[in-house]
C-alpha cells in the first residue's frame, strides 16, 4: 500500500505527530486525540466494508456499540477487567457481523442500506429497553473499572490515548494488509462487477460476510476504547446518526487511509475546536457532503485502485 | 446414437424463475464431450438465464444439472469454476480499469498460479491480445473486449465454455472471426454451449442445437437438419417461405 517515497515520508511523520502528541497537548486536548483515534478506527473498518467491499452499510453504529457494551456488561455486571473483554468486544461484534450480514448479504446497494439501517434500529431500541436487564436502559451503564495492565494502572488519558494509537497502527496494519491479500483483491473486483468476479470463480458471497466480519470485529475493538475513555457506555453514541456519520466519512473522504484519517478530522474533531459551532457541526458537514458528492463524487482522497499484486503473476 | 456414451453435460427437466415469473419452464439439454452445442434464441428466451443457471450465477427451482456425472444443481459458483465449466458473460463484463493481461491473469484466479502456457495459448488464439497486452481493457474495441472475456475464461482451463452472445454488437466481419477461434477452441479439446441470437452464424459452427422460445424448447437437431428447417429459415434465418 505504502509505495513512493512520498507516501512513506507522509505516514512516518503521521505516526511520529502521533507518538509526540501527548507532550504538547492539554488534557482537553488529549481527550479529543483520543476521540480522533477511535473514530478513525471506526472509520476504516467501515471503510473494509463499503470502501471496499462496495457494500451500502448504513448501521456501522451497531458493531461499534456491541463491541463498546460487550466490554461494558462483561465488566459491570460479570466484574471482568475492561482489557481482558477485548477478545469478546471483538468476536462478538465480528460473529454478529457474519451472522446479520448471511442473509441480507444478496441484496444490492438501496435495499442493503435499508437492512442495516434496521439493524442499528433494533439494536438501539433493545439496549435502551434493558435487555436481560444488563444493558442500563437509556442511560447506559456508567462507573467502568479503569484499565489495568499487569498491575499497572492505564487510566491517565495519555494511556488511553496510547492504547488509541496502538489499535489505530494494529488497523493500518490489517488493512494495509488486507490490500495485498486475496480476499483483499477478491473485494475489489467483486465491487467493480459481482457477477464478473464470480464467473471467474470468485467466492463472492464468502468475501462479502468476510468483510463484513472484519469490519464488525475492528469496530468492537474501538467500542472497548469509547468504553474505556469515559468509563461508560450509553446508547445515543451508537445511533442512527452515528451510522450516517460513518458512512459520510467513508464516502466524503474517499475509500483511503487519508481519506478517511481526514474525514474523521472533519467531523469529531473540528467540531470540537470550534466548540461555538459545535451545533452547527451537522449543518456544516451537511453541505460538506454536498460539496464533495458535486466536485469529487470519488472522495476528497479517491482510493488508487492498486495493481495485481506480483506473486499473483508467478507463473 | 454414439454420442449418448461420453455425455459429459447434462441439464433435465430446469426450471427457473425470478419472483413469480417463470424464466425456464423445464427444459433438457444434452453435450456430449468435445461437442460444439447451441442454444438458439429470440431475445427474453431464456438464453442467458439458462447460461447463468448452469454457472449457478441464478438459482434454480427445479430440475437438475449434471457434468461428469456429478450434480452440481447446488454447487456454488466458485466451486463450478474449479470443476472446469467457465462463463463467458453476456456484455464481456471485463474489468475496464485493468489492463488486457491483469485481465487474463484474473482468469485463472480458482488456479493455484497462472500457467504461462494457457496465457501464451490464449495469445495465439488471439493475436490481437497479446499486441494490446499492456493496454487498459476498457480502451479496446467491443470485438477485442469480447476476444478478452473469452480468454478470460480459457485462463481457468475448463473442459466446458459456456459463451453468451459473442457475437452481440459486433460487425460481421468479427463475428466470423471470433467464430473461427471457437471452433479451435473446441478442437483444442474444450467442450462449447454456446448462446445466439445470431442463428446463421452459430449453425454454421456448432454441431448440435437448440432453440428456445420463452422457456421453451421447441426444437432441437443436428445443425444441418436446423439450417435446412423451414421453421427455423423462417424464424431466424430471415427467409421467405416459397410459394407454393
Amino acid at each position: 500500500m505504502i509505495k513512493s517515497p512520498n507516501k512513506k515520508i507522509g505516514y512516518s511523520v503521521f505516526i511520529l505527530g502521533l507518538v509526540l502528541f501527548p507532550a504538547l497537548a492539554d488534557p482537553k486536548w488529549l481527550a479529543i486525540g483520543s476521540t480522533f483515534l477511535i473514530f478513525s478506527v471506526v472509520g476504516l473498518s467501515e471503510d473494509i466494508i463499503l470502501g471496499k467491499g462496495g457494500m451500502f452499510n448504513m448501521g456501522h453504529a451497531l458493531f461499534f456499540g456491541i463491541g463498546a457494551y460487550t466490554a461494558a456488561i462483561a465488566n459491570h455486571t460479570f466484574g471482568i477487567p475492561i482489557l481482558y473483554a477485548i477478545p469478546l468486544a471483538i468476536l462478538i461484534p465480528a460473529l454478529c457481523g457474519i451472522i446479520l450480514a448471511g442473509p441480507i448479504i444478496h441484496l444490492r446497494g438501496d435495499y442493503l442500506l435499508v437492512a442495516t439501517i434496521g439493524f442499528n434500529i433494533v439494536f438501539l431500541q433493545l439496549v435502551e429497553n434493558d435487555i436481560f436487564g444488563v444493558t442500563g436502559g437509556p442511560n447506559g451503564i456508567f462507573g467502568l473499572d479503569t484499565p489495568t495492565f499487569l498491575g499497572i494502572d492505564l487510566a491517565s488519558p495519555t494511556a488511553i490515548y496510547y492504547l488509541g494509537v496502538a489499535v489505530l497502527l494494529l488497523t493500518f496494519f490489517i488493512m494495509a494488509n488486507l490490500d495485498k491479500s486475496k480476499a483483499g483483491r477478491a473485494l475489489h473486483y467483486l465491487r467493480l462487477d459481482e457477477l464478473a468476479a464470480s464467473s471467474i470463480g470468485i467466492n463472492t458471497r464468502g468475501y462479502k460476510i468476510f468483510a463484513f466480519g472484519l469490519g464488525a470485529g475492528i469496530a468492537g475493538l474501538a467500542g472497548v476504547l469509547l468504553a474505556i475513555q469515559y468509563s461508560a457506555v450509553s446508547p445515543e453514541a451508537f445511533n442512527f446518526m452515528q451510522s450516517v456519520l460513518f458512512f459520510s466519512i467513508v464516502l466524503v473522504g474517499g475509500s483511503s487511509l487519508p481519506g478517511i484519517l481526514m474525514g474523521t478530522f472533519v467531523m469529531f474533531v473540528l467540531p470540537e475546536i470550534f466548540r461555538d459551532f459545535a451545533t452547527w457541526r451537522y449543518f456544516i458537514f451537511g453541505f460538506a457532503m454536498i460539496l464533495a458528492m458535486i466536485l469529487r463524487p470519488e472522495g476528497i482522497f479517491p482510493a488508487r485502485f492498486g495493481k495485481i499484486p506480483d506473486y499473483f503473476k508467478k507463473g | 446414437m454414439n454420442k449418448k456414451k461420453n455425455i459429459m453435460f447434462e441439464v433435465k427437466d430446469l426450471e427457473v424463475s425470478y419472483g413469480s415469473i417463470k424464466a425456464i419452464k423445464g427444459i433438457s439439454i444434452q453435450v456430449a464431450k468435445g461437442e460444439i452445442v447451441t442454444i438458439l434464441g429470440a431475445n427474453g428466451a431464456g438464453k442467458t438465464t439458462t447460461l447463468r443457471t448452469i454457472s449457478r450465477l441464478h438459482d434454480s427451482n427445479a430440475g437438475t444439472i449434471l457434468f461428469k456425472g456429478e450434480d452440481i444443481t447446488k454447487t456454488p459458483a466458485h466451486k463450478i469454476v474449479s470443476m472446469g465449466i467457465s462463463h463467458s458473460p453476456e456484455g464481456r463484463r471485463i474489468f475496464g480499469i485493468l489492463t488486457v493481461e491483469e485481465n487474463l491473469i484474473l482468469g485463472s484466479y480458482s488456479q493455484k498460479s497462472t500457467d504461462k502456457k494457457i496465457l501464451n495459448w490464449v495469445y495465439d488464439l488471439f493475436p490481437r491480445l497479446s499486441e494490446r497486452k499492456r493496454q487498459l481493457a476498457g480502451t479496446l474495441s467491443g470485438g477485442e473486449q469480447q476476444m478478452l472475456a473469452i480468454g478470460r475464461a480459457l485462463m481457468s482451463r475448463p473442459e466446458m465454455l459456456l459463451l453468451d452472445e459473442p457475437s452481440l454488437g459486433l460487425a460481421p466481419i468479427l463475428v466470423k472471426a471470433i467464430f473461427k477461434t471457437v471452433k479451435e477452441i473446441s478442437q483444442s479439446g474444450v467442450t462449447v454451449l454456446l448462446v445466439e441470437q445470431n442463428a446463421k452464424a452459430a449453425l454454421k459452427l456448432a454441431d448440435r442445437a437448440y432453440v428456445l422460445e420463452v422457456g421453451k424448447l421447441v426444437l432441437s437437431g443436428t445443425s444441418k437438419e436446423l439450417l435446412a428447417s423451414e421453421k427455423i429459415q423462417e424464424a431466424y434465418l430471415g427467409k421467405k417461405r416459397r410459394e407454393a
